[in-house]
Order: structure tokens, then sequence, then C-alpha cells
């Protein structure tokens, strides 16, 4: 196999500029199924499946090809795939035609585009809006503070 | 298995996102954030600088820049580079350790499994040395 002789050389070389350019938005390919629990600061592009639970502070998108059963919580979260269980945002959610959501939603700020499906309750109370007033929702979007080191980490 | 149309995209793990479970599929994957749990991969891993990973770890290159603590199996190459550090045992059909870099635990060779073919072939040729037909890049 020729090829992949030639891929292995290609990788290596590519690797340490990947490594360089610092992105900060997560990426789930298609093909990569998780099964557990998603947390911390950063956004989240999200085109596999995910049995469990996103923990974010920050953007979820849940592309036209993610399938994720469980919860969502996130600052914003848009979904334009298939969600079964619940999604939580502090900040707002959005339904694109191609969202398939069953369970439950809660956000301040609420959009469906036309054809979307959603099957399920909405709550959508304002206290949210202002995430100091709510303390047990608060505790529950805290990811747990374990990820303290973050900034030692990034000094090397 | 539709294994070989598995590389074409990296999936990415940034530095302040931790994934707690299972991970698994025909992907490649790159983690600068935190690991934790399993990791069964067709594809390829590449643990970050600031990467680190808690699980064992199955893929068919991996490169550790970062820190492991696990045992790992790469189906093909496994690669340390001086900044990285692996705690656990490894199996792989290619090893390479740069200087600097930490590694302990034991280690365990197999026969990379795109050449598995090649092996049968040298109980037949009993006269001279035995040929190796591993995929050698440099």
């Amino acid at each position: 196999m020729p090829l992949f002789g030639k891929k292995k050389k290609e990788t290596k070389a590519e690797r340490p500029q990947v490594a360089v350019s610092q992105n900060e938005t997560s990426y789930f390919g298609k093909n990569l199924r998780i099964k557990g629990r998603v947390s911390g600061n950063g956004n989240v592009i999200i085109l596999g499946g995910l049995d469990g639970e996103f923990n974010l502070r920050g953007r979820v998108k849940v592309a036209q090809s993610a399938k994720i059963k469980g919860e969502v919580k996130a600052d914003v979260i848009s979904v334009n795939g298939s969600v079964k269980g619940s999604l939580a945002a502090k900040d707002r959610i959005h339904l694109d035609q191609t969202a398939r959501v069953e369970g439950q939603i809660t956000t301040p700020k609420l959009t469906i585009s036309e054809g979307a499906s959603f099957d399920g309750e909405i709550s959508m109370n304002d206290r949210s809006s202002k995430p100091t007033g709510t303390r047990k929702t608060d505790s529950a979007l805290e990811p747990p503070s374990t990820t303290a080191p973050t900034k030692k980490i990034d000094d090397r | 298995m539709p294994k070989d149309t598995s590389a074409d995209s990296i999936s990415l793990l940034s530095k302040n996102v931790r994934i707690e479970g299972e991970i698994q599929g025909p992907e490649n994957l790159h983690v600068e954030g935190y690991l934790k749990g399993a990791v069964q991969l067709s594809g390829d891993i590449f643990i970050g600088n600031t990467g680190i990973v808690e699980a064992d770890v199955e893929a068919k290159n991996i490169v550790i820049q970062g820190e492991v603590n696990g045992n790992v199996k790469a189906h093909q190459q496994l690669e340390i580079h001086p900044t990285g550090k692996l705690v656990g045992d490894c199996t792989a059909a290619s090893i390479d350790i740069k200087e600097g870099a930490v590694f302990e635990g034991r280690s365990n060779m197999i026969k990379s499994s795109g050449t598995a073919a090649g092996s049968s072939s040298n109980s037949t040729s009993s006269r001279g040395p035995q040929i190796r037909k591993q995929p050698q890049p440099e």
C-alpha cells in the first residue's frame, strides 16, 4: 500500500502546525461517537454522536449529521441535527430547519425555523436570563472546579 | 469494515474542554484538552502540548506531545515527542521515542496490521535471512 506511506509522512509534517494555531472551537467529526460527559469552556461543533451530557460555557452547535441523546447545557445552542433529551441555554437556543428535537427546552430566548421539528416542552422563565439570581441552575451549569490548572498548562 | 475511508477529517478537543467517557469511531482526533475514559479509534490520535489523556488509547498512529496516563495501543506507529510523557504500557508495530520524552511502562511489539500477510511467506524461504516487510517511512 504505497498510498498509505505517503499519507503518513504528510500528516507528520502538518501536525505540529495544527498545534500552534490555538483553535478554541472543539470539533467532533461525524464518525466520532462519544459516550459520557463533555464539559469546560469553549465552543463545540458536533457532527457525530453523543450519548451523555454537554455542559459548556460557550456555544454548542449540533450539526445536521449529529445525534445526541442526553442533556445539552451551554450559553448558546444551535441545533441542525437531532437531539433526544433536554436543551438548556443561559442565553439562547435556535432550532434550524433540519432540527429534530424531542424533549425539554429551557432558555430565555428561542427561535425555531420553519421545517424544524420539536416534540416536547419549553420553559422560558425570566430568572434564568440573570444567572446570579438563580442559584440552583448556576451550580448545575458550573463545570467542576478541577479544571482550574489550565493556566499552568498554558505556560508551557 | 470501511476502515480506509476514515481519515479525512480531524476532530479537535480544544484546550479548556474535557471529555469524561468513551470515544470511538473511524476518525482522527487531536487532543489539546483533557480526556478521561477510553479511546478507540481506527484513525490517528494526536495528543498536543496541552493535552492530557487519562485513558486507555487504541488508534492507528499515536503521537504524544502532551501527557498520557494509561495503556496505549498503536496498530502502526507510536511517537513520543520530547515534550511527551507516557505512563503506561504500550503496544505498537513501530515505536519512535524522541530525546527528552518520558516513558514509564512496558513495551510490546506487534506486527503492523497492514503487513500481516507478508509474515506467512517467511516460513517457505528457509534458506536466507528472514526479510521483514515493515514499512520504513524514513
